[in-house]
């Protein structure tokens, strides 16, 4: 499904989510980050790029001895590649300047994890396996001074930190932006009216009935009955599974709207589930019309409209002879 | 601006043409139920095609023109509800309970044709 959404630029992800200069000094006066931690993971430089492979290398050993995360870095090329990538990302930690660009860069990585479907706890156990692994590497460098291991610790605890809150980020946009967009294809899905008689419509409701869903179906219902001068409107819910008090509400709304409208509305395919759910959410359902299923509604619709339907003949197909002219009989 | 009422027949219609005040509605009230009595109307038609709101005011005032007509010996139709105030108005929770809705103005002819058709049934002619 992700494949099918369509790409926002990277350049685009941090204004997307509202990421600007001043929300980002927030973010880092939040989680107190400033110069002295910028100054103090400069100064372990040369300490991550010494030993930059052996992390690396240690982080993916430990990815591939977990079978749900080793499924993502089967092929050995796509290794090397993420290897190399996350190697940059490793020293670009210490290498100062984290705005726009450093953001954009951490939304691109976070945004291809979230694509490639790497569930966000892998991805926030990236960040715990660095930690850990720093905080041995400097413990090492500074046995004779702890507390300045810990203080270069902190605050790199603190960048990621920021990363961890970017990627969350990305995450969650990416998400909700999928969520968009199969409700927009829900939505286009249109719910179609159908005429039957003249003045007689049907309306087929297939699938989760939500709030903006029963709306939309309402004004096009209404517009529906003033085009085609509809009398009666028969709708038919067999195809929704459930109904919670507010979708009850809005058939209800619906019917009422139809009647200021001029028409009548039977609701027909109310499941034994759904019955019992509007029974017990208390609606008043005195003005609901209700008939067992479709055919039902169409044989009570055509009676109001005084129709009467006469069967003609036995009611098997007529028998045509292969051999005679249908022009002559 | 007064809402212009025709006489047709035994039925008296209101045609609205603009967005009405509240003084409006009362005026248009007090001057269908006096033409039905004066004219000895059987029927009356609000016509409401124009209007794109029906405030709180405006429905009940259709309510109370709807009883007091009937009062009055006729009936009331309102016709030409627009879909968007149909909706609106449920959603404000704002009914019309006991008025009779229909379609358009020649809906709202039919119907009190029908009506007519049946108290003459009624009265045995």
């Amino acid at each position: 499904m992700a494949a099918t959404r369509p790409r926002v630029h990277a350049d685009g992800l941090a204004e997307a989510i509202g990421l600007g200069p001043a929300e980002l000094a927030m973010r880092k006066r939040f989680l107190e980050f400033d110069d002295s931690d910028v100054h103090r993971l400069a100064e372990i430089y040369d300490l991550t790029q010494e030993h930059v492979d052996q992390v690396i290398e240690g982080f993916y050993d430990h990815l591939l001895s977990f079978p749900e995360t080793a499924a993502f870095f089967r092929d050995p090329r796509l290794l090397e590649h993420v290897k190399g990538r996350q190697k940059e990302y490793f020293i670009r930690l210490t290498q100062g300047d984290y705005e726009q660009e450093y953001v954009a860069d951490r939304l691109r990585l976070g945004s291809i994890h979230e694509k490639i479907g790497l569930p966000v706890r892998s991805f926030l156990g990236m960040y715990a396996f660095y930690l850990r692994q720093i905080a041995g590497l400097l413990l090492k460098e500074h046995s004779e001074d702890p507390d300045q291991a810990f203080e270069t610790f902190h605050s790199l605890a603190k960048l990621l930190f920021f990363d961890i809150g970017l990627g969350v980020d990305i995450y969650i946009y990416q998400r909700e932006r999928t969520i968009a967009l199969q409700q927009e294809a829900i939505r286009e899905l249109s719910t179609p009216v159908l005429t039957v008689r003249d003045r007689l419509l049907v309306l087929p409701i297939i699938g989760i009935l939500d709030t903006s869903r029963a709306q939309q179906l309402t004004e096009g219902l209404l517009k529906s009955i003033r085009d085609s001068r509809a009398k009666v409107v028969i709708l038919d819910v067999t195809g929704v599974p459930a109904v919670d008090s507010a979708v009850a509400n809005h058939l209800l709304q619906t019917v009422e709207a139809s009647r200021l409208m001029g028409a009548q509305v039977i609701v027909t395919g109310l499941s034994s589930n759904v019955a019992q759910a509007l029974v017990t959410l208390g609606v008043d359902l005195t003005k609901l019309n209700a008939v067992g299923d479709l055919q039902g509604g169409i044989e009570f619709a055509e009676r109001i409209m005084g129709y009467r339907v006469v069967a003609n003949g036995d009611g098997l197909p007529e028998v045509v002879d292969a051999g005679s002219d249908p022009e002559a009989g | 601006m007064p809402v212009p009422i025709l006489k047709q027949g035994d039925c008296l219609i209101a045609s609205i043409q603009s967005a009405l005040t509240d003084a409006d509605m009362l005026d248009l009230r007090d001057e269908l139920s006096d033409r039905v009595g004066r004219f000895r109307s059987k029927g009356v038609i609000i016509d409401v095609t124009v209007l794109d709101v029906l405030d709180s005011f405006a429905s009940r005032t259709l309510r109370t023109i709807s009883e007091m007509v009937r009062l009055r010996g006729a009936e009331t139709v309102i016709v030409g509800i627009q879909p968007g105030v149909a909706f609106s108005m449920v959603q404000l929770g704002l009914s019309l309970d006991g008025v009779t809705t229909v379609l358009d103005l020649e809906e709202g002819l039919a119907h009190l044709e029908r009506s007519r058709r049946a108290r003459a049934a009624l009265a045995g002619g």
